[in-house]
């Protein structure tokens, strides 16, 4: 990224581009997107979310969400913290060499744990690919585009999910693995408020007290995208949220951070993506 | 008996061959008769039987539609004339390679005086035939491979499968064609194709996926084509740089059109377009044409659905407004054209021989020297508003543009241009090309 663009600052009208909330949006692609919006959030930048049935083909590389900002469109996590790295903005710099490892691996973790499960969810779970993904990832497009691109997505995730040899996994399997992760995830996280809590400069008035402040990473982006989703999205059956609701601390987490980040903005922003009254349903 | 082919009309001599006046002495030698001459002229004959030599694979229902009017004839004239018919008929329906028509006195045990035989030796084309050939269009040029199943049921159907790789598209496609059998013009076609296009101009690459079918009928007089296509285009960026406004059209669509209009079907894509193109020579003195030509064309969007990039007009380039890049006119997004909902484009052109006629009688005449003033407009209307308005918007920032080249005619078809233009009344984002311009192509402004 070169200096000049690094050095432009970030613009009023920002926008992250997503499929269609309501009818169109699948799980993973949900989490993903949250995870990006709670990023942006915590470094304070604004960015207004936007909703395109063509977002998925729109994006460089094809996967969502994206983020077009002065004329630059980057997508997904890892090239966005880069992206607003370059600007100046991080949240992971108070870490040291390990700390950053640590985060890197973390993240890889969710990424092919948590995501990739979403995905066998989504795509090879024949009931859940019948009675929700066919019915909403082609929803915009008239019969018989709605059938053929839904199938022609299906072919591509199972094929790379034998790639990644996940194709022989049963459910059961899967939602082990899923467990297994949050339990990691959990240890790591503790009683801690984030799962990096280095200490940055600044106060922060908390508790009627001034506090030193401790600011999540991205990786507390990352988790709450998708663990955040989970819990509240309602699939065909409860197995997949159950296995995150064992453990509390990472609901408590989860809480946390939608408290600090999302609740109290505008209805157009991400917060009506996450208000935790009702268990609401982001696909059906 | 011998055997008549039905080549000449002249009526041959009643008796045998003249041997004019001969003297008394001349003996009369015993010579073989040659032919049964008769004057056949107005005979009345009786076609007994029709014979084909040759057939294949060809079914016979198809063959008996064709020839059946050959055993209504009741006289040699007409006997051949309806042969002839026959032929042509046979010969049209694409699956002979050669019709010979032979006419023959009736033998065997139930011909009749005036009896005849009609045989039609025919030679089927091969089950399959490849061909290959270069294509050129607007600057752009493609090889073409088909292939080809001639007759494949024995009932004239036809199959085709055609690739085509050009500098622009690639495509291939299968039809299946299939005629009435007795009623060749009432046919039906079945097409799927596939075309991949890039357009540099608009940073935009194109996949179409389609598949069509066509009915054609005769009525009255006039022959009617019935139509349906569906399409499945995808839209995405050629490159990593293209223009968000060409990023946003990327993704899927659905077009299923009946004919010309778009939308009525099903799909989501729905619009009206009309296209027209005028255009008018005039020999003057000194072998020069001076010529007007006129295009122009809207796109009327049904609904609330905006018009997608890859239904809209584009202007400027060596074929249309000389002095322009290709499609680098109108409205555009960081150096990627967008293209508009209406357009209209004008030229004036004088051709001259070549200086000095070099080469004259030969190559040189190919060439011709050219004159032109071009002008156009391309922009999208606000279709709330009057014609008034409409007209007004299009009149306004002309592009135009002036200059001379050599032209040279390939053929009837093609034309090769080669200019020095002046582009004026340049837009800010249009992307010009004054100086030396050269064009290739068929349909020029």
């Amino acid at each position: 990224m070169c200096k000049a663009l690094a050095a432009e600052p970030w613009p009023e009208n920002a926008a992250l581009y997503q499929q269609l909330k309501d009818e169109q949006i699948l799980l993973s692609d949900n989490a993903s997107s949250l995870a990006v919006q709670a990023f942006l959030q915590m470094c304070n930048l604004p960015v207004r979310v936007v909703c395109r049935a063509n977002a998925e083909y729109m994006s460089p590389s094809g996967k969502v969400p994206f983020i077009h900002v002065g004329n630059q469109v980057v997508s997904e996590l890892g090239p966005i913290v880069q992206f607003v790295k370059a600007k100046g903005h991080s949240l992971s710099d108070g870490l040291d060499e390990v700390q950053k490892a640590e985060m890197k691996a973390y993240m890889e973790l969710v990424n092919n744990m948590l995501l990739t499960a979403e995905l066998y969810l989504q795509w090879c779970d024949d009931v859940t690919v019948e009675e929700i993904t066919h019915l909403r990832y082609g929803s915009p497009y008239p019969w018989p585009l709605n059938r053929i691109l839904s199938y022609q997505k299906q072919w591509e995730i199972r094929r790379k999910m034998k790639a990644i040899g996940w194709a022989g996994k049963s459910l059961e399997q899967v939602l082990e693995d899923v467990d297994q992760c949050c339990q990691a995830l959990s240890q790591r996280l503790g009683t801690q408020p984030y799962f990096f809590n280095k200490q940055c400069k600044g106060l922060t008035f908390q508790y009627r007290r001034l506090v030193p402040k401790i600011r999540p990473t991205e990786l507390d982006a990352l988790v709450f995208g998708h663990l955040f989703t989970i819990l509240t999205t309602q699939l065909t059956s409860d197995e997949l949220s159950e296995k995150v609701k064992n453990y509390s601390n990472l609901i408590a987490f989860c809480r946390r951070i939608e408290q600090q980040y999302f609740e109290g903005h505008d209805k157009d922003s991400s917060s009506s993506a996450t208000s935790r009254s009702a268990k609401r349903s982001l696909l059906r | 008996m011998g055997t008549v082919h039905a080549r000449s009309l002249e009526p041959l001599p009643m008796s045998g061959p003249d041997f004019g006046a001969l003297g008394e002495e001349a003996e009369l030698v015993e010579v073989e008769p040659e032919a049964k001459q008769e004057i056949l002229e107005n005979k009345d004959v009786v076609v007994q039987h029709v014979h084909f030599d040759g057939l294949g694979r060809t079914k016979d229902d198809i063959i008996m539609y064709e020839i059946c009017d050959v055993f209504k004839a009741k006289n040699l004239i007409d006997v051949m004339k309806k042969s002839h018919e026959a032929r042509e008929k046979l010969l049209r329906l694409g699956i002979f390679r050669q019709v010979e028509v032979l006419i023959d006195t009736c033998q065997g045990d139930d011909a009749l005086p005036n009896g005849l035989d009609v045989t039609f030796e025919v030679t089927e084309l091969r089950r399959l035939t490849g061909s290959y050939n270069t294509m050129v269009g607007n600057n752009e040029g493609s090889m073409v491979l088909g292939l080809k199943f001639p007759n494949l049921f024995g009932r004239a159907e036809k199959v085709t499968f055609q690739f085509s790789y050009g500098t622009k598209e690639t495509s291939y496609g299968l039809s299946f064609f299939k005629p009435q059998p007795g009623n060749f013009e009432r046919n039906f076609s079945v097409n799927l194709y596939k075309v991949t296009g890039q357009f540099p101009w608009s940073s935009l690459r194109e996949t179409d996926r389609g598949v069509s079918t066509e009915f054609n009928f005769p009525i009255w007089k006039t022959n009617h084509t019935l139509k349906w296509e569906g399409v499945w285009r995808e839209l995405g960026c050629l490159a990593r740089t293209a223009s968000f406004s060409v990023r946003e059209e990327s993704g899927h669509s659905l077009k299923s059109s009946l004919s010309e209009l778009a939308g009525y079907t099903g799909g989501d894509v729905s619009f009206l377009k009309e296209d027209f193109e005028f255009q008018l020579n005039k020999q003057l003195l000194w072998d020069s044409v001076f010529s007007a030509s006129l295009w122009g064309g809207m796109l009327v969007p049904i609904g609330d659905k905006p018009s997608s990039i890859a239904d809209r007009f584009y202007l400027g380039g060596p074929t249309s407004v000389r002095g322009f890049s290709m499609y680098s006119i109108g409205p555009q997004s960081e150096g990627d054209y967008l293209g508009g909902e209406a357009y209209w484009a004008g030229g004036l052109h004088l051709y001259t021989p070549l200086p000095f006629r070099p080469g004259r009688g030969g190559f040189g005449d190919l060439f011709r020297t050219h004159f032109f003033l071009n002008a156009g407009n391309l922009c999208n209307l606000n279709y709330g508003d009057g014609p008034r308005a409409h007209l007004r918007k299009l009149a306004e920032y002309i592009r135009w543009s002036y200059g001379a080249g050599i032209v040279l005619r390939l053929g009837n078809i093609a034309r090769l241009e080669l200019n020095y233009c002046f582009p004026m009344g340049v837009q800010s984002g249009d992307r010009i090309c004054d100086g030396v311009q050269f064009g290739a192509g068929i349909r020029f402004l």
